[in-house]
């Protein structure tokens, strides 16, 4: 079979196998196996198991579970009252007003959390009942919340950046530090769009609250001492090379502990509650990661992903254009695949064309979480989306339609990093030496 | 039977979960002993030069074993994830059907799995394979332990194929169709 028709037909089974409602993890290894059937000499099963082990078995994916049991922990803890509490304040005299918390807390919470969903549920919880108890207009307060808390995606820990780094044989540690510069204008970006927003419909927003004296507003920002503290702990020792990935997971983790405990949230049921947790979404997204190595093994027998950059490459195509078609293609593929799939699929099949096109892979992966943190917020599959669907009872179409614009602006933030590369590049530049 | 069948997962997830609190302490320890070393250089006193062997290489090991061990009780607690949009547009009936497919086909494929993976350990356990760090760990017993997990989730499996077959859905659709906190990236 040739090579292109061989692919068509994997794709076909891909697809076919995940429809049928079979894991995702199985249905990505079914098809390395499918793949490693073609050739006659290649025994699939040992492939399988070596493979399989080898994916499994790293320190550098250690981070991993330990974020996401960082995570749990401190979804259980008073944080997103404290962040509300000691942001509100402040955000009185800014247009938009209140409508910022979503985008600042969720930025804040991102410093500490991995995940996209987890960060819309943890500041959703609190800011999405006052906003809308304020009389603030409810297709803002949702559209933005829905936005923003992709940013867990894009400022470090990333347990998106943590599988891309492990597929990709990337360091962790520079691809966290180079998401923190594009974060923070991606949340300029959001606050920006507010402000515009609440200029021109003045009319929907709520009457001002009266003014908080200074005095008052620095004693509530106390409240943000303890989170301030876990950011510098986990992310500054990751950038002044104190610690790996994994050790900094491993400080998030006692840190988080920690904060539970001076904060009288710690129970015993909690902290089985947040470990069983952080067990099972840790084993889910390792098993796929097991599954996709199977996947990416294979391809490289079939020579799918080499012939695939070979014929990319013969349409001599300006990069702006292949990222482009990239940019079209994962759009349609966010709307119904998620984003973990989405990477893992990616690493396996079109990492050599990313390479022969001259894209530096950290750069890359800076680009991957945007395009992914688009897909969260693209019905009908997308994790933000069923958060809020859960708190509000509204449709999935009708939150996405709500997110529309911070979809758009997403798509501006990736024009800016393809643009400015420099935004994602040099921050790790200046990294001391990670181990 | 189910009560053994459910005390198997569980001490699975369990043994998992204590493999990932296992890492978290030896990784603290190992950083305790560094900020010792780093406040007693301050002092200008001598190290104590604290260190656990191949760290790196154990903490995998441990990871691997956590990873597999836990497959059974994420199974059974509806979080690995599957495109169920299908399944959600599906007539009840041909949800019936289509859902012994993928548990009959996954428990097929996970069968298969366990036994490649049991080979794998098995033959390392006959060349006497160890890792390559100072400490020689033998590694069959991580890889052991994959296997194992991958049993008990091939146990899991069949275990749901038949629940489905006698009432129809699987225990962890409500789950499944509830929003699970943190699945996803």
């Amino acid at each position: 079979m040739s090579v292109v028709g061989l692919s068509l037909v994997l794709m076909l089974l891909l697809f076919l196998i995940l429809g049928s409602g079979v894991w995702i993890a199985i249905a990505l290894a079914v098809c390395g196996f499918a793949a490693v059937l073609t050739k006659v000499a290649t025994p699939a099963g040992q492939v399988l198991a070596t493979s399989m082990w080898t994916a499994s078995n790293s320190w550098d994916l250690t981070a991993l579970p330990m974020f996401i049991w960082m995570g749990e922990i401190l979804y259980r803890t008073k944080l997103s009252d404290d962040m509300f509490e000691g942001l509100a304040p402040w955000l009185q005299k800014l247009p938009g007003r209140l409508l910022h918390v979503n985008v600042i807390g969720c930025a804040i919470f991102a410093a500490v959390s991995g995940s996209s969903a987890a960060t819309c549920a943890t500041i959703g919880r609190i800011a999405l009942p006052e906003l809308l108890k304020r009389g603030y207009d409810e297709r803002m307060a949702i559209g933005t919340l829905a936005g923003s808390g992709t940013l867990g995606l894009l400022i470090p820990p990333s347990i998106i950046m943590i599988v891309y780094a492990t597929a990709t044989d990337q360091s962790i540690a520079r691809l966290f530090i180079a998401g923190v510069i594009p974060g923070i204008v991606l949340a300029g970006l959001f606050m920006g769009f507010i402000v515009v927003w609440a200029l021109f419909n003045k009319a929907r927003m709520p009457p001002p609250e009266p003014p908080v004296p200074l005095r008052e507003r620095v004693y509530a920002s106390r409240r943000l001492i303890p989170v301030t503290l876990l950011i510098l702990g986990v992310i500054g020792s990751i950038y002044g090379g104190l610690a790996s990935a994994t050790e900094a997971a491993v400080v998030g983790v006692f840190l988080a502990l920690g904060l539970s405990w001076w904060s009288g949230t710690l129970t015993k049921q909690g902290f089985v509650d947040s470990l069983m947790g952080a067990t099972r979404t840790s084993c889910m997204i390792a098993f796929i990661l097991a599954g996709a190595a199977y996947l990416t093994a294979a391809m490289g027998f079939t020579g799918i992903p080499s012939a695939l950059a070979e014929w990319m490459s013969g349409f001599n195509m300006p990069p702006w254009a292949l990222l482009t078609v990239l940019t079209a293609f994962y759009i349609v593929l966010g709307c119904f695949l998620d984003g973990i799939s989405m990477v893992v699929l990616t690493t396996s099949i079109i990492i050599p064309l990313v390479t022969k096109a001259g894209f530096d892979l950290i750069w890359f992966g800076i680009y991957i979480v945007l395009v992914v943190e688009m897909a969260q917020i693209t019905p009908p599959v997308g994790f933000n989306l069923y958060v809020l669907q859960g708190m509000t009872g509204r449709n999935i179409f009708t939150i996405g339609a709500y997110a529309l614009p911070l979809f758009f602006l997403m798509c501006v933030a990736v024009f800016l990093v393809a643009a400015f590369p420099g935004l994602a590049l040099w921050l790790p530049s200046t990294m001391l030496d990670a181990r | 039977m189910r009560r053994a069948l459910d005390t198997l997962y569980r001490a699975a997830l369990w043994a998992s979960a204590l493999c990932l609190v296992a890492i978290a302490l030896l990784v603290g320890l190992q950083l305790a002993g560094r900020l010792l070393d780093g406040a007693l250089a301050l002092l200008h006193l001598p190290r104590t030069d604290f260190v656990i062997l191949s760290l790196n290489e154990i903490c995998g090991y441990l990871l691997a074993a956590a990873s597999f061990l836990a497959l059974a009780g994420t199974l059974k607690a509806g979080a690995h994830i599957r495109v169920t949009m299908v399944l959600a547009a599906l007539s009840e009936r041909a949800r019936y059907l289509v859902e012994l497919w993928a548990f009959g086909f996954a428990a097929a494929c996970a069968a298969y799995m366990t036994g490649h993976l049991a080979n794998f350990a098995w033959v390392s356990f006959f060349f006497h394979e160890v890792s390559a760090g100072v400490i020689r760990v033998p590694l069959v017993y991580p890889q052991a332990a994959m296997a194992v997990g991958s049993l008990i989730l091939t146990a899991a499996l069949v275990d749901e194929f038949f629940i489905v077959l006698s009432r129809g859905r699987p225990t962890f659709r409500a789950a499944e169709d509830a929003i699970t906190l943190g699945k996803e990236g």
